[in-house]
């Protein structure tokens, strides 16, 4: 086998050894006791949906505000308190 | 005969030799894989973050039903819940949104019980060395990164002023910033005592947004539904096994759908490799001629194409994958995070679990190699039976 062979070898073993010690040194542990405390504290285990204020945030439980026209925001009392 | 060792040097001798051919179809092949895989990662990685604070939400959460919509749910159903045998932790739930209109932003504020003692446990858990008694020596909250950044760009670095229905304003102090391991789940989350939340959403003391409970026997669920259905006529049960399914189908749908396109681009890329190897006037053509016809039987040739293209597959399905774990796991998938997770509210920070699942690395390897070999060996083949005088034609 040639030179360059090998140096493309040994360029693609550091690139997976790479990312396999990255892999193995991910606090696992600590991510999953995080994500279930707040799990269990909020009761809700929805993604953090970065959605508009009339869309729904919480999958399975929210709903739109209005679905048939989204872009339009009903008007609600905080709209006239906000007005005053 | 060629001897190994001589093969293989003829083999990469005629890779590197040939390398503006193979670097086209390793780039595009690259590319092809990143996306992929760059998508399969960050659904299983939501998948499997989700899984697991799936496991500690509550079973079953219910709410009111009013002309279709849901509205608050009365506090005094707990007493009638908990008549029902087979449910425990029965509690009330306040969550909703707080939209901060100067900017049209909004925060998913929760409300929590922490004079449950689980809740306090939990809290430790979650917040390294939380001094408890400070935390409830004042009005405090807990809040996500996306919202502990977005405050402190609008000069709210100790303190938030939340506009009450009533018009008033509440100062709440930010006690901490809820670990970022969490942000899928909390990056716009505003984690308060539940009295709180009520004041801030002018909700009164007998309300709250929904009950929440666990029946720990799986087989009496259907049972307690039915009984729940009788005692109110006015309500909507939400399940966590639905919830999963919800979730699960959610994810492996918008998985799909980027696998149906990587088909689509992986077909139009073979043809057209297929194309280039059996012209009439290729290289390849020629190249193959010439070795017929210095004394290489079909096999051999075969053999070449077959390690040649195993290669050109090896490089390209490395460099792909390791690619699209350093730009999903390290860092953040950006761009591409916003199909799964929106961007149109806070910045989501999301910081993704390493999640690789072999049986999908083979299926995205096998999905690419095998069509590949078969769009390069069959031309080959093909030529390789003809005649080396017609061949070099």
């Amino acid at each position: 086998m040639i030179k360059q062979f090998y140096i493309l070898i040994v360029i693609l073993s550091i690139l997976i050894i790479s990312v396999v010690w990255d892999y193995m040194r991910y606090d696992r542990a600590y991510s999953s006791r995080v994500v279930s405390s707040i799990g269990y504290i909020t009761g809700l285990s929805s993604p953090s949906l970065s959605v508009s204020y009339y869309e729904p945030r919480v999958l399975m439980l929210d709903s739109s505000i209005n679905t048939t026209y989204p872009q339009m925001m009903t008007i609600d009392r905080m709209d006239f308190i906000y007005a005053n | 005969m060629l001897t190994k060792s001589s093969f293989l040097y003829f083999l990469t001798l005629l890779l590197f030799k040939q390398r503006d051919k193979h670097i086209g179809t390793i780039s595009i092949s690259i590319v092809i894989i990143f996306l992929l895989s760059s998508i399969l990662f960050i659904s299983s990685s939501i998948q499997g973050s989700i899984k697991i604070a799936l496991e500690s939400q509550p079973d079953f959460s219910l709410s009111r039903v009013e002309a279709g919509r849901v509205v608050d749910t009365p506090v005094e159903w707990i007493d009638k819940i908990s008549d029902i045998d087979g449910i425990v932790d029965i509690s009330p739930r306040v969550y909703g949104r707080y939209f901060y209109r100067p900017k049209e932003e909004s925060f998913l504020v929760v409300g929590v019980d922490f004079f449950d003692e689980q809740n306090q446990k939990e809290l430790k858990n979650l917040i390294d060395g939380i001094d408890l008694k400070d935390f409830f020596s004042r009005d405090s909250m807990l809040v996500g990164e996306g919202v502990k950044e977005f405050l402190a760009e609008h000069f709210y670095s100790g303190d938030f002023s939340f506009k009450t229905p009533t018009g008033k304003f509440k100062k709440v102090r930010i006690y901490d910033t809820i670990p970022h391991q969490s942000n899928l789940i909390s990056n716009d989350m505003v984690v308060m005592p539940i009295d709180l939340a009520r004041e801030i959403f002018g909700m009164s003391e007998d309300l709250s947004t929904d009950i929440t409970f666990n029946v720990p026997n799986d087989s009496e669920w259907d049972t307690i539904l039915t009984k729940l259905h009788l005692l109110f006529y006015d309500l909507r049960v939400v399940e966590k096994r639905e919830i999963a399914k919800a979730y699960s189908s959610l994810y492996n749908y918008k998985g799909g759908l980027f696998l149906i396109l990587y088909l689509i681009t992986i077909v139009t890329f073979m043809l057209i490799l297929y194309q280039r190897y059996s012209m009439v006037y290729s290289s390849e053509k020629r190249e193959i001629g010439i070795l017929r016809a210095t004394g290489w039987s079909i096999g051999e040739i075969v053999k070449l194409k077959f390690y040649e293209t195993l290669i050109v597959v090896v490089v390209s399905f490395v460099l792909g994958t390791v690619l699209a774990y350093i730009y999903v796991f390290v860092w953040g998938a950006p761009l591409l995070k916003e199909i799964f997770l929106g961007g149109a509210n806070l910045k989501n920070q999301v910081e993704f679990a390493p999640t690789i699942n072999m049986g999908l690395l083979s299926s995205i390897f096998l999905f690419y190699a095998v069509p590949l070999f078969g769009s390069i060996l069959i031309p080959v083949w093909r030529i390789a039976i003809t005649s080396p005088k017609e061949a070099m034609l």
